[in-house]
């Protein structure tokens, strides 16, 4: 996958002003195709509905948090291939080590810059490019 | 409904469940009921078990598993299970209460709970205000965005056409007109998106004036925490066995690293969580 702007984003937090950063970061890069879920749940079902290319998500969140997602992602065949980034303020080695082994495409650190998103994105899309 | 009212409730409840079972005779206790509680949750359990049974053992009930064990054994059904559970949770907030009441803390908790509900609304205030806050930068660089990217792509089409003229590939009317939405540029379009940018930026100062009321706000919690932490401290070092003091609690959803400073489970920037993964092979 090379780095598309037309790449569509699913933007997965529980905090509207985060998904408003992330996404307005997104747009910064070059990619306006990106979509919003409140939580694990939600970004589930919009995921099931198609269409979407990359995720990126929050770890502590209601009804079903990024780590779940992220190992719900890795078990549904038809899903499994996307590309997830968590940007999270869990910073205890152990997450970072658990959302790896959960098979993270990248782990970013809040509070995050623009510099850092970019850096992940392109890294994620090297690696989806070679694959 | 007040803190006095609360305590005064909770008072007769404890003395409704004292006079229910003081009268009973001990019996040895039998072990089957007194563990089912105890089994039903994980770990944690563990270790309020223990602080509870080091209460009620410090506070002399030792009536209350004898009884509770023989009234269980002669009902043997699931009902009187849970009404061993709730017996055994009456006694120990009995014990917990004397103790409290003995050492001095019942006051201090009595003060921390009336306040708690106060805290509550002032974090949610906070979080309110922050919210709002966020909201306003949000917006204002939304309409900043715009006027900037239209100044940047203004400035660079009249300097392409300067270009011409210096690269003599203009005529003397495309000059003139050039010349005339040059001068426009600068004294009307410009002044009017600088103006409007300025707007945006005084927007976003303006919308941290937050920081100086959840500042203020924060401080009275952070007293408040602190209070019922020496106060919770020092009632646990009363109660709690030694072995049980050093245990701390493992999760992943913990939010934000507050204080990061001397511990090594956590990173403290984005090229500790590289060289994490890298080390890890990721």
């Amino acid at each position: 996958m090379a780095a598309d702007p037309k790449t569509r984003f699913l933007v997965v937090d529980d905090f509207s002003t985060m998904r408003r950063i992330v996404r307005n970061l997104l747009k910064e890069l070059g990619f306006t195709n990106v979509d919003e879920a409140e939580d694990g749940a939600i970004a589930l079902q919009k995921l099931q509905g198609g269409g979407f290319e990359f995720v990126v998500t929050d770890w502590n969140m209601p009804n079903m948090d990024g780590l779940t997602l992220l190992q719900t992602i890795r078990a549904t065949p038809n899903l499994k291939h996307l590309p997830v980034l968590m940007i999270t303020a869990e910073a205890k080695k152990e997450n970072i080590i658990a959302a790896a082994q959960a098979g993270a495409s990248g782990y970013i650190v809040k509070p995050f810059t623009a510099g850092t998103l970019s850096e992940k994105l392109n890294k994620i899309f090297e690696k989806y490019g070679q694959a | 409904m007040s803190a006095s009212n609360d305590s005064s409730d909770l008072e007769a409840l404890f003395d409704s469940i004292a006079t229910d079972y003081q009268p009973v005779a001990p019996t040895p206790p039998a072990p089957a009921p007194v563990a089912t509680p105890a089994k039903s949750v994980d770990g944690d359990n563990d270790d309020l078990q223990a602080l509870f049974d080091s209460v009620a053992a410090e506070s002399a009930v030792p009536v209350a598993k004898g009884v509770l064990a023989a009234a269980a054994q002669a009902q043997g059904e699931n009902w009187s299970q849970q009404e061993v559970v709730f017996n055994r949770i009456g006694h120990m907030a009995r014990a917990l209460h004397d103790t409290l009441g003995q050492l001095g803390y019942d006051k201090l908790i009595e003060k921390t709970v009336s306040a708690l509900p106060d805290a509550k609304d002032r974090l949610a205030y906070v979080a309110n205000l922050t919210e709002q806050a966020a909201c306003r930068v949000l917006n204002a660089t939304d309409i900043a965005g715009p006027l900037v990217d239209d100044m940047a792509a203004r400035s660079k089409t009249l300097g392409a056409s300067w270009d011409k003229v210096f690269a003599n590939q203009m005529t003397p009317e495309q000059f003139k007109q050039l010349a005339v939405e040059t001068r426009q540029f600068l004294n009307q379009q410009m002044p009017e998106k600088t103006q409007g940018t300025h707007a945006q930026l005084t927007e976003i100062m303006m919308a941290q004036d937050f920081q100086d009321l959840t500042g203020q706000v924060i401080k009275k919690i952070v007293a408040l925490a602190q209070d019922l932490e020496s106060g919770l401290m020092g009632l646990l070092i009363e109660v709690l066995p030694d072995a049980k003091r050093t245990e701390e609690v493992t999760s992943l959803m913990n939010g934000p690293v507050v204080n990061a400073e001397g511990r090594t489970d956590v990173v403290v920037n984005q090229e500790q969580v590289d060289d994490l993964l890298d080390s890890l092979g990721f």
